[in-house]
């Protein structure tokens, strides 16, 4: 089985693409969750004056995303 | 009125020179045409592929639709920037060295000859067709209703002068000059919506800024600040599948196809940094700030509603033009015109890069593919230029006949489309024992299934629809090409040796090289 093999052969390969996956689990459990609505109180909720929660939620799945690669691209990735 | 038509007529003219350029130093060969001599660079894919996906919608529709059902739908931004840059990290180096090595010219050719199967592709090219050419069309309309909002002209001559300015750059450019031509629609097409914002926010919120705005939609509609959103359309069930559909994303055949005209490897270890930080972290924040912050804070629905009823359209079609007409109001005439232009910019870039998929996908799978398999090179380059007036004709004929809500036009009904071919192509690139039964079992139910479920409506619902169009004909396209595929023979070993030992020899040896 040929499944992303360049990346699946290598353990830091393996933590990468299971990082990745928990990220989008996490995510969307986090919106199951109800991360993104109003406060039981109503209010909803902002970050800096205008930053939704909706908006939050995606900087930082994104910034996520951003950090691993930067680390498994530039450090392990065989093909670099 | 003599000002836009100056402006407009100074940006046709620029892209057809830059047209008319391109033809004169390009190869006249078909592996130019379609792949640009497959000599993309990381800065012109980055331009070529960001501004390929976003469109008018990125400019109209998303921000109509989160002007009216709240902040939710943004969720498709952050699963689309996951999925472009898994093409890239995942599939791309695969696609690139297999169609390098192969001098494949077109994605479905790539799996065509991966799975043996001259049936598997004409069946995938008239699915892609069939979701692909109604949404070129909506970028001509996407520019007419922007057009109205500003000059008040009927919406057609918008449509018709951005149809003849994308007939005219993929008839003479091909891809290279269509990425090229990116670059510039591209700065046009940020500096309007950045721009836009920056000056917007600065007249209509002299005080506080976006701070002001939130705390305007705090008083007057804080449902706008959170899910589910003013009309409590994105429950969580809702949130999860637009995100899901988002990471789709990587299945869009106009942005697989630049995969195969990288320049080398290296581009697809540099080039998810910048979907990363320029597309995730800034570029698409922009819409999402007009639609869910700028422009319902700046025009409540009251007003949009009034003005729509004036105008003989529903809500959300007035929705999708609320930027636009909120530029038109508040800022000077003259930035109303470049916002247009970088609107217009907008959808020239995605439909050509989507109109030169469909010509090189007409040319190479269907006429020499099926038809006329000895065609030559000179053949199948003038079959993918002539193809393209066809192809834009019949898109702006479905999109005219069929006119809705431009941003769920692309999540509903494209997207799903597209994600069609997704399991034979994620499979013939990364399973071996992917077999021809399996991608052909597999796409067709997925189509069938996807079709029965947009049409089948029992009481006003659709009722085959499980949370989005998108999951119930994916699971079950994948799980009919698995299944399938198990019980039918394996491939030969002279296919695996070529799909797979030898791409992954070929991209080991280029590491090396590098």
């Amino acid at each position: 089985m040929s499944l992303m093999k360049e990346i699946a052969r290598h353990t830091a390969g393996k933590v990468y693409l299971l990082l990745l996956v928990l990220s989008v689990v996490g995510f969307i459990v986090f919106m199951a969750m109800g991360g993104t609505d109003a406060a039981e109180s109503g209010e909803p909720i902002v970050l800096f004056g205008w930053m939704t929660m909706p908006l939050v939620s995606g900087v930082v799945f994104i910034l996520f995303w951003l950090v691993t690669y930067l680390v498994y691209f530039n450090f392990f990735w065989p093909y670099r | 009125m003599l000002l836009s038509i100056s402006a407009l007529s100074i940006f046709g003219l620029i892209i057809v020179l830059m047209a008319a350029y391109g033809y004169r130093i390009s190869a006249k060969t078909a592996e130019d045409y379609m792949l640009g001599g497959r000599t993309i660079g990381v800065v012109v894919m980055f331009f070529f592929v960001l501004f390929a996906i976003s469109s008018a919608w990125t400019f109209y529709g998303f921000p109509g639709l989160l002007y009216t059902e709240g902040p939710g739908y943004v969720m498709f931004i952050w699963g689309s920037v996951a999925g472009f840059a898994g093409l890239y990290m995942f599939l791309g180096p695969r696609l690139w060295a297999l169609a390098k090595v192969n001098r494949f010219l077109s994605p479905v050719e790539v799996l065509a000859e991966r799975y043996r199967s001259p049936g598997l592709r004409l069946i995938l090219s008239l699915s892609i067709l069939a979701f692909i050419v109604p949404y070129v069309g909506i970028q001509p309309l996407g520019v007419g209703a922007g057009f109205e909002a500003l000059t008040g002209l009927p919406a057609i001559w918008g449509a018709i002068y951005t149809t003849v300015i994308l007939v005219v750059l993929v008839l003479l450019g091909g891809m290279r000059i269509v990425a090229w031509v990116n670059i510039f629609l591209g700065v046009v097409y940020m500096s309007a919506l950045l721009g836009s914002l920056v000056w917007a926010v600065n007249a209509l919120f002299p005080t506080g800024g976006l701070t002001e705005a939130v705390s305007i939609l705090a008083v007057e509609r804080p449902e706008m600040l959170s899910s589910p959103g003013p009309v409590g359309r994105y429950s969580p069930v809702v949130l999860g599948g637009t995100f899901v559909v988002g990471l789709l994303a990587f299945s869009w055949p106009h942005v697989a196809i630049g995969c195969m005209t990288a320049r080398d490897k290296k581009l697809f270890k540099q080039f998810p940094l910048l979907i990363f930080v320029f597309g995730g972290l800034f570029f698409y924040i922009i819409p999402f700030i007009w639609g869910s912050i700028v422009a319902p804070a700046a025009m409540p629905v009251a007003e949009l509603e009034a003005l729509a009823a004036e105008n003989g359209v529903t809500l959300q079609t007035e929705a999708d033009r609320v930027v636009q007409t909120i530029i038109t109001r508040n800022l000077p005439q003259w930035f109303g015109v470049f916002v247009l232009l970088g609107v217009i910019a907008a959808a020239v870039s995605t439909a050509a890069v989507q109109l030169m998929t469909s010509g090189v996908i007409v040319s190479r799978d269907v006429i020499q593919g099926i038809f006329r398999p000895n065609a030559g090179d000179a053949e199948i380059t003038r079959w993918a230029r002539w193809s393209v007036i066809g192809i834009v004709v019949l898109s702006l004929i479905v999109s005219f006949a069929y006119q809705g809500a431009m941003a769920l036009y692309l999540t509903d009904v494209s997207v799903p489309g597209f994600a069609q071919w997704a399991p034979a192509l994620v499979g013939g690139l990364l399973w071996r024992r992917g077999t021809k039964q399996g991608a052909i079992a597999g796409t067709v139910s997925g189509v069938i299934f996807l079709v029965a479920s947009l049409l089948v409506v029992v009481n006003g619902e659709r009722i085959l629809v499980v949370g989005h169009p998108v999951l119930g004909s994916l699971l079950v396209n994948t799980l009919v090409y698995i299944v399938v595929s198990k019980l039918t023979p394996r491939l030969d070993e002279e296919i695996e040796t070529v799909f797979f030992d030898e791409v992954e020899a070929y991209l080991e040896a280029e590491s090396h090289n590098a």
